[in-house]
């Protein structure tokens, strides 16, 4: 019997499943840091556990951490909003970007999606019965979303726009004046605007990241989520939001509550002492992404090997079409073979199949020897041509 | 300029009474607040030590997303220990709570059929759950003289009427009655015999003294059962939000991709709190059942000094009353929260959580 070909987040698991097996794997795929959660934010767990573990907690969390949260958003997003009605806490980013596309779209409601994209918003705007509309982009301009395209893509069914900035899997970055022009269609054509700002902590060289929800006229029309994964290394403690207009809001908080309820108390915690806290820690995982970015980008430069430049994220989106082969049998060599885990371009859009997203969430040697492996997968391939 | 297309949103959001359900409390926020169908209990110094151990050691990362092995182990160790239900650690998913459990099986079981038979009176968090993706429904009527259970008739008729997809409460999460062995085996056949499949919520179970029969044991319809329930009650783990899901094999896969959409995985933390949990339950429940008797005695005693209906229920953290509208305000002006039974779609009912001040809270209903 022949095996159903696992496409889009099912491939993505079935390689991480693989990987687990290999003892020397090497993870350039998961966008999981290799840092572990600074240990003030654990040691603030293990007092919520003493003291505040049967906290009651409301669907959308803990007035303290909205307050944290709304802090936040005002201090690096420019977004101001009441932590009482315009905040709800999900459980991870995962959670926040499901809860968007349910309390937006309705079945045959059309979202304008810049491609390539996570592979989830997909997932999302399927299970609500909502069409994707794409608007392509490309490597030779840094896979920039150009907002003319995105404006021809519309039709009287586009109810939403999702603006992911630094994009993922492209890190590609939107300009302080392409995101004004992207809330001026916005506004010209009615539509609303989701927000992934998960990656606005990792901008390089002299990009600059804005929230569409910050600039005038934005807030009143877009949903605006961010979680504490990437920026504290805390992954596993499943802690994200969504801000957005307190109208809006209500309908996210009784999709939340129909959804999971609240979040884990202790996570939540965790997520006070994580915002309020040193953000030393924060500072020193994001140079080591720094440096590991240029390591990454001067190995593929040596190898030759092309990429939009990452302006963003934790990611290169690198071109493979000169092996000649599709990004899933690539990653799937490069991984049974090399036991290197890197994820195929075609796991975030049908028309990336020569490109492979590879993190750099690993020490340096680590990424070092990924990538020399790599190249000895790749070069085999091409023998075989 | 306002937004039409805003305005459309919000407007079909207003027009789903389902989603809008009110929820009765997940987690007591106060001596007096008797409306949440969990136990209140301290935390044991093990379950913290196991926990911190874990985040210190750099369990602080993404996990698979079914749940860590260990815990699904346990879980499925303890299914079959306490419900005899013949399941493995790869038919077990942690949850982050029983509400996501409700969400994920009603939806994705729910899209292989055409309908889902729910019982008139339930959880409002299953309405909600159906608010947010709607399903053809199918109401099956209730009992009120045994604890708004659906009678095995209307579920007959259901099954009779071409439903294949039952969602039924086992003890009722309103009145914690529970369906006898005989009328679970009797369900079971009724399923066997008709190719339905079931979704059922046992998490009321542990606190019914002696324990009572699970769905998934029976032998006429083991593969059609998924079962649903809180991860190790009455731990203080409550707030911490875990539970499970336990499906045959083939309904797994649909279960875990979407979990992946929606959550990636369960709180770490969470999933070792239990873990060491489950270790400790075998030993901390029943002293605690224990102690819910009595009150629940002394409780049902003063009821009936007041002249109060308590509805009969097997479930020993809650009690039920019969109680005339408005009752649920008089409870509030007195201080006192309750779950109102209006929102279980039986108004002329409240139920109240077994615990020191319960027995207060009856002196406002006199």
């Amino acid at each position: 019997m022949s095996k159903k070909k696992a496409q889009g987040t099912n491939l993505l698991y079935q390689l991480i499943g693989e990987a687990r097996s290999y003892d020397d794997v090497i993870i350039m795929g998961r966008g999981d840091p290799d840092f572990d959660t600074p240990a003030h934010i654990v040691a603030a767990a293990k007092n919520a556990m003493v003291n505040h573990h049967a906290d009651y907690t409301p669907p959308e969390g803990l007035l303290a951490l909205r307050e944290a949260i709304a802090e936040r958003v005002k201090r690096v997003n420019n977004i101001d909003v009441d932590p009482v009605t315009e905040v709800v806490v999900t459980n991870g980013g995962q959670e926040a970007l499901f809860l968007m596309v349910l309390a937006v779209l309705s079945p045959g409601d059309e979202m304008i999606v810049p491609e390539p994209n996570y592979n989830t918003y997909a997932d999302s705007l399927a299970f609500a019965g909502g069409v994707k509309v794409e608007v392509q982009t490309y490597a030779e301009t840094d896979f920039r979303a150009d907002p003319a395209d995105v404006a021809a893509a519309i039709t009287d069914r586009s109810r939403a726009l999702l603006l992911v900035s630094p994009n993922n899997p492209a890190a590609s970055v939107i300009s302080p004046p392409d995101m004004q022009a992207m809330l001026d269609i916005a506004i010209s054509k009615d539509l609303i605007i989701l927000a992934d700002d998960i990656y606005d902590l990792f901008v390089y060289d002299d990009f600059e990241h804005v929230s569409p929800a910050s600039l005038p006229g934005g807030k009143e029309r877009t949903l605006t989520l961010n979680a504490l994964s990437k920026a504290y290394s805390m992954t596993g403690w499943r802690l994200g939001w969504i801000v957005g207009p307190a109208d809006m809001m209500a309908r996210v908080k009784e999709l939340k509550a129909a959804i999971s309820g609240g979040a884990s108390v202790i996570s939540q915690h965790a997520g006070i002492a994580a915002l309020t806290g040193p953000q030393d820690a924060v500072e020193m995982m994001a140079e080591a992404y720094r440096r590991r970015r240029r390591l990454v980008l001067d190995a593929l430069d040596a190898m030759g090997m092309k990429y939009g430049l990452p302006q963003g994220g934790q990611f290169v989106f690198a071109d493979i079409g000169f092996t000649g082969m599709d990004s899933g049998e690539v990653a799937q060599r490069i991984l049974t073979e090399q036991h290197v885990l890197a994820y195929p371009g075609s796991a975030f859009s049908k028309d990336r199949k020569d490109y492979l997203r590879m993190t750099f969430l690993q020490p340096e040697d680590q990424l070092i020897e990924g990538l020399e492996r790599m190249k000895v997968a790749m070069l085999n391939m091409m023998a075989e041509r | 300029m306002a937004s039409q297309t805003k305005a459309e949103i919000l407007a079909r959001h207003d027009a789903n009474a389902a989603l809008k359900t009110p929820l009765p409390g997940q987690i007591t926020r106060h001596a007096k607040d008797l409306g949440a169908d969990g136990v209140f209990s301290p935390l044991d110094e093990r379950i913290i030590a196991a926990a911190s151990e874990a985040l210190e050691a750099g369990q602080t990362h993404y996990v698979d997303v079914p749940g860590i092995e260990p815990l699904r182990e346990a879980i499925a160790d303890y299914l079959n220990t306490s419900f005899s239900a013949p399941c493995q650690s790869g038919n077990i998913i942690v949850t982050a709570g029983l509400q996501e459990s409700r969400f994920l099986t009603i939806q994705k079981i729910g899209e292989n059929f055409d309908s889902i038979g729910i019982p008139a009176v339930a959880h409002p968090g299953l309405q909600k759950a159906l608010g947010v993706r709607a399903r053809n429904v199918v109401s099956l009527a209730v009992d009120p003289h045994r604890g708004y259970l659906p009678a095995l008739d209307a579920i007959a008729d259901a099954v009779a009427g071409g439903c294949r997809l039952l969602y039924l409460e086992s003890p009722s999460r309103l009145s914690g009655a529970a369906y006898t062995s005989d009328e679970v085996a009797a369900i079971g056949q009724l399923l066997g015999e008709s190719g339905a499949s079931a979704i059922w919520d046992q998490g009321l179970a542990p606190w019914v003294e002696g324990g009572c029969r699970s769905l998934a044991s029976t032998e006429e319809s083991p593969a059609q059962v998924t079962a649903i329930g809180e991860a190790f009650p009455g731990m203080g783990l409550a707030s911490w939000f875990i539970g499970y899901i336990a499906a045959p094999d083939d309904q797994i896969p649909a279960m875990q991709s979407q979990k992946q959409i929606m959550a990636i995985c369960t709180s770490t933390a969470a999933q070792y709190a239990a873990l060491e949990a489950s270790s400790l339950f075998p030993a901390a429940h029943p002293p605690r059942l224990a102690q819910l008797k009595r009150l629940k005695s002394y409780i049902a005693e003063s009821a009936r000094d007041l002249n109060l209906d308590a509805i009969a229920g097997d479930a020993l953290n809650i009690i039920a009353l019969q109680a005339s509208g408005g009752a649920a305000a008089k409870l509030r002006a007195a201080g006192f929260d309750c779950a109102d039974g209006a929102d279980f779609g039986a108004p002329a009912v409240i139920r109240l959580n077994v615990n020191t001040t319960t027995a207060e809270a009856l002196q406002a209903l006199r």
